[in-house]
């Protein structure tokens, strides 16, 4: 933990490296926003669940999405949380449009932004048509890159369209020279035969920026394996190419390999519980008003259609415990 | 020439010998009036070849014994002799009845001389076209009836007709007969009328029959009249008669047969309007009877004036309900509206109010200037509408929420159970939800159309109210219903009322079920996973209370978050899990984002304070530790230096005591 590279760094670069400072600041402005409430509990105990939550990465739950994206971790946190969130929907099979998934990333975020869900949907669709369906795992691995590496992605878009238009953006163009204006004038060529780019130059752009910016970018090894494969791509061919490569998907941390989208078995465990729950009081629902749940009639269990998982009730429907006592359902705990 | 010889069988008359003679030669004089004839009924005819066949033409000619003559030697009488054309009657002008019925003659004919002939009677005939009468200027009777003919005509000389029966014919077309100011009697039963007119002029008209027509108007009226048949006609409203109500002569009408008989307000009706009536389709109008139809025409004076009235409100309503969704659609494509106007100012066919109760941007206030010039006659109409119908409150435009303000009635509150809304931005609802709630406390089903429902967070609103059993999303209006999880979504999110119906299909439970799946850890999240004091700040002061169990519980155990009071659940509460799952209008938001930067900034200078601050202290412990080894062994060797010499050194601490006294 002491590591000396870390102690070397100066006071403020250190802060500004690690966001602390960006988490101080909101912590002072949550606290000041619910200072009636917090004050009842204690200051300490505030920041205590206030770090803890940000540990956990269930701060940003909610937020505003200046909050959520301003730190890598933040954002990293808000994607494992709508994978969380949503894997269900995923896993039923559903094709959802752009625009539905945009309704989903609003429930956590509710001033989420259109565009980059838009972006988002041009990175699977590969720019065609945005109102098509889309599968959930497609739509978040690209949804993934976009957000967390969403101003690295714009700096390859200039660079990718600086190439095409066959300046290097690598080479200092001298204005005296005739032929670096040359050079300037030449109008960009994108329907020559080869589409996209040359990869090789297209890495060596991206090398120098990742080394040079200030932003999350992907860590560049994984780049120029992924890029060696192909002789030319485009910039979609790119993008997608990013959104499906696991290795950089570990890299981010924040999702489970693409296999495992659908695993998360201390939810299910959760899900079941409620499932259970409301299949078991939607058979009294109606009745619900009456109240005494001992009169209700002897209740079968009811067929609970689920494509994955097979039918059982280790949770007997105890007919007594829902009404009677309410401390303790003997179920759930 | 031929003689022949007929002698008539008859057993009653027989002293009525006839003698009908056939001879080619034709009589100079009969001759002439044929061709007189010819001509009159042919007129404009340029056929030569008629008048050329005329003189062959060969009529029998009638002579009677002398005997015959002067019995009757005023009247003759020619029934069913099986006569198809007119003969010529020789010697008898000074004739006054001619009696032709049940014949088979087609063609009015060698009558001509007949000049003082005052009744004619040509019943049960074949005749096709009134001719040949243009000499009778006696005549006082005319029969006809019973023929095939098709119009009225060739009747001008006849002034002194008193009866004029025309039954059971064609005739198309009450014409031609409006210079018989004699005429008491015309009988037009069994034709083929529609409308009866051109009765000016028929001053001494008393009887007019006219049933078994297809008259369906009656236009004219007439000062004499004091019998009117229209039996069996096409007669269906009262309208169509009401002229008759004018005329103070009529006392006999008959009008069974029509279908305006068969209205239950007939009889009321004619009685009433008519009061100068004695009979009715031949029954004598009783007192009593008349003022029965008094009172039912009065009624039936109300009941018309309601439903016009009621047919006005609803008119009002459509062209009210019409006006407010075209502004709506003018909120919506405000600014599509303005390109297309630019092109084609003058083709806009709108009725916008001036007055709109929307407050729009610059480009649409001129849109508005350009439409209220280009509109001729500006129907000042409402820009919302409020309405109960049945068990249902409809709102519709943005104006309308404002009745809510209103007093309502218990009853009329009461009553309520569906609330609809149309053309009014969701958020705007939103706003007035709990109002809705306190004012309408048995509505169970909430509707809306053209709201511009969008977002799935939308419908976390609903759930502050009571109670909801049904819910209908039209698709007309609301993207929302697009989605394929919506329905899933609003089961989750509403779970608490048990839904019966969304859109009017029923809610099954594995719908409930596969709602919970999809969205049940979104539910777990929210709850269990959020620090204290968000929870306390998205719930928001009025829930607190029904949550402050849960909060106390939170402080004490972790990973609560499925535990469901059983007791809440019972009272339609919401769900606890859920209750963070909020919608926020927009400008709500936009004001807490303002907010938000504004405590930010402060924040940011505030922790920029104490950073430097640290910092400082930092460098400043930074610098001490550097230079501390240094600093420490200067203090020491000082020390030392100092206590090197005993004695000087005692000196030097009594001078500092004694310096220190002063």
């Amino acid at each position: 933990m002491l590591s000396p590279e870390r102690l070397s760094l100066p006071g403020l670069d250190y802060l500004a490296q690690r966001h602390v400072l960006t988490y101080m600041e909101d912590a002072v402005s949550q606290l000041l926003e619910n200072r009636e409430d917090i004050s009842q509990y204690g200051i300490a105990r505030f920041f205590t669940e206030y770090f803890n939550s940000v540990r956990q990465g269930t701060h940003i739950l909610f937020r505003e999405f200046s909050f959520v994206q301003a730190t890598p971790h933040n954002r990293a946190s808000f994607l494992r949380t709508f994978w969380r969130c949503f894997r269900t929907v995923g896993k039923n099979g559903d094709l959802l449009t752009a625009q539905e998934y945009h309704c989903l990333l609003q429930l956590l975020c509710p001033d989420f932004p259109v565009e980059l869900t838009q972006k988002a949907a041009r990175i699977v669709l590969m720019d065609d048509a945005v109102d098509c369906l889309m599968s959930f795992s497609d739509f978040l691995f690209a949804f993934q890159i976009q957000f967390y590496y969403s101003e690295f992605l714009e700096s390859v878009a200039a660079i990718y369209q600086d190439l095409l238009a066959g300046k290097n953006p690598n080479t200092v163009i001298v204005p005296t020279s005739s032929s670096g204006q040359h050079r300037q004038r030449q109008p960009p060529n994108d329907c020559s035969p080869l589409e996209g780019v040359e990869a090789s130059l297209f890495y060596q752009c991206l090398e120098s920026l990742c080394d040079r910016s200030k932003y999350s970018c992907p860590p560049s090894a994984l780049v120029k394996e992924m890029l060696s494969s192909a002789q030319r791509l485009t910039f979609y061919g790119f993008l997608m190419a990013l959104a499906k490569d696991q290795g950089i998907n570990r890299a981010l941390g924040a999702l489970p390999d693409k296999g495992d989208l659908f695993v998360d078995p201390a939810m299910d465990q959760e899900l079941e519980k409620l499932v259970a729950q409301v299949s078991g009081l939607s058979i009294s629902g109606p009745t619900s008003s009456s109240g005494d749940a001992a009169n209700l009639p002897v209740r079968h269990s009811p067929r609970i259609n689920s494509p994955w998982k097979p039918l059982h009730h280790r949770r007997k429907m105890d007919t007594e415990s829902e009404g009677s006592n309410e401390e303790t359902d003997s179920s759930e705990n | 020439g031929l003689q022949l010889v007929i002698q008539t069988s008859s057993i009653t008359d027989k002293s009525k010998p006839f003698e009908f003679r056939i001879n080619k030669e034709q009589s100079s004089y009969h001759n002439r009036l044929l061709q007189h004839d010819l001509e009159k009924n042919y007129s404009g005819r340029q056929d030569n070849t008629n008048f050329g066949s005329s003189s062959s033409i060969t009529f029998p000619v009638l002579q009677r014994t002398a005997e015959e003559k002067l019995l009757n030697s005023d009247r003759l009488t020619l029934e069913r002799q099986k006569l198809t054309v007119c003969p010529i009657i020789d010697g008898e002008d000074h004739l006054r009845l001619l009696n032709f019925q049940h014949n088979f003659i087609t063609r009015i004919q060698n009558i001509s001389n007949l000049q003082h002939l005052v009744f004619l009677d040509l019943y049960d005939n074949q005749i096709e076209e009134i001719s040949g009468l243009s000499t009778l200027r006696s005549l006082r009777v005319l029969l006809l009836g019973k023929n095939r003919i098709k119009k009225i005509s060739n009747l001008e000389n006849l002034k002194n007709l008193d009866v004029l029966d025309l039954h059971g014919n064609q005739i198309t077309k009450i014409e031609n007969i409006g210079h018989l100011s004699e005429l008491r009697v015309l009988n037009l039963a069994r034709n083929l009328l529609t409308i009866v007119e051109n009765l000016n002029g028929l001053d001494s008209l008393t009887e007019l029959n006219l049933r078994h027509n297809q008259v369906s108007k009656d236009v004219d009226t007439l000062p004499r009249l004091q019998r009117l048949f229209l039996s069996f006609n096409n007669i269906s409203s009262f309208e169509d008669i009401l002229c008759l109500a004018d005329s103070s002569s009529l006392s006999d009408i008959t009008l069974d047969g029509n279908p305006i008989a068969q209205e239950t307000w007939y009889k009321h009706t004619v009685v009433h309007h008519m009061m100068q009536l004695r009979q009715l389709d031949m029954k004598r109008i009783t007192e009593e009877e008349r003022r029965m139809a008094s009172v039912a025409a009065r009624k039936e004076e109300e009941r018309k004036r309601e439903s016009h009235k009621q047919t006005l409100l609803k008119e009002k309503k459509r062209l009210t309900i019409c006006n407010i969704a075209r502004q709506w659609e003018i909120q919506q494509n405000r600014i599509a509206l303005v390109a297309s106007l630019n092109q084609d100012k003058d083709n806009e066919p709108c009725q916008i109010n001036g007055s709109a109760a929307y407050v729009f941007p610059e480009e649409s206030r001129s849109l508005d200037t350009i439409l209220s010039s280009a509109v001729q006659g500006l129907s000042v109409l409402e820009s919302h509408l409020v309405e109960v119908e049945g068990d249902t409150l409809c709102l519709y435009g943005a104006g309308a929420l404002e009745c809510l303000d209103r007093n309502w009635s218990v009853q009329t509150a009461g009553i309520i159970v569906a609330v609809s809304f149309m053309f009014i931005e969701f958020d705007e609802i939103v706003q007035v939800l709990t109002k809705l709630k306190i004012k309408f406390p048995n509505f169970v089903h909430l509707k809306f159309k053209e709201t511009n429902l969008v977002m799935l967070q939308q419908f976390n609103a609903l759930a502050q109210m009571h109670r909801i059993e049904q819910l209908t999303v039209d698709p007309q209006g609301n993207p929302v219903v697009n989605f394929t999880l919506w329905k899933y979504y609003v089961l989750f999110r509403l779970n608490h009322f048990h839904l019966q119906r969304i859109n009017g299909v029923k809610v099954t439970e594995n719908d409930i079920v596969m709602a919970e799946r999809l969205f049940g850890i979104l539910a777990y999240v929210a709850s269990s996973e959020l620090p204290q004091y968000r929870m306390l700040s998205l719930l928001g002061e009025s829930r607190r209370k029904q949550f402050h169990y849960l909060l106390e519980g939170k402080g004490k155990k972790s990973g609560t978050g499925s535990e469901e009071s059983s007791d809440n659940r019972r009272n339609g509460g919401e769900s606890t899990t859920r209750a963070t799952l909020n919608y926020t209008t927009k400008d709500f938001h936009m004001e807490k984002l303002e907010e938000i930067k504004e405590r930010k900034t402060f924040c940011q200078t505030y922790v920029e304070n104490l950073v430097k601050e640290a910092a400082d202290i930092n460098m400043k412990n930074e610098s001490l530790q550097k230079l501390w080894p240094q600093m420490f062994i200067e203090l020491v060797r000082d020390a030392v230096i100092e206590i090197r010499n005993k004695n000087s050194y005692m000196k030097l601490c009594l001078q500092r005591i004694t310096d220190q006294k002063q």
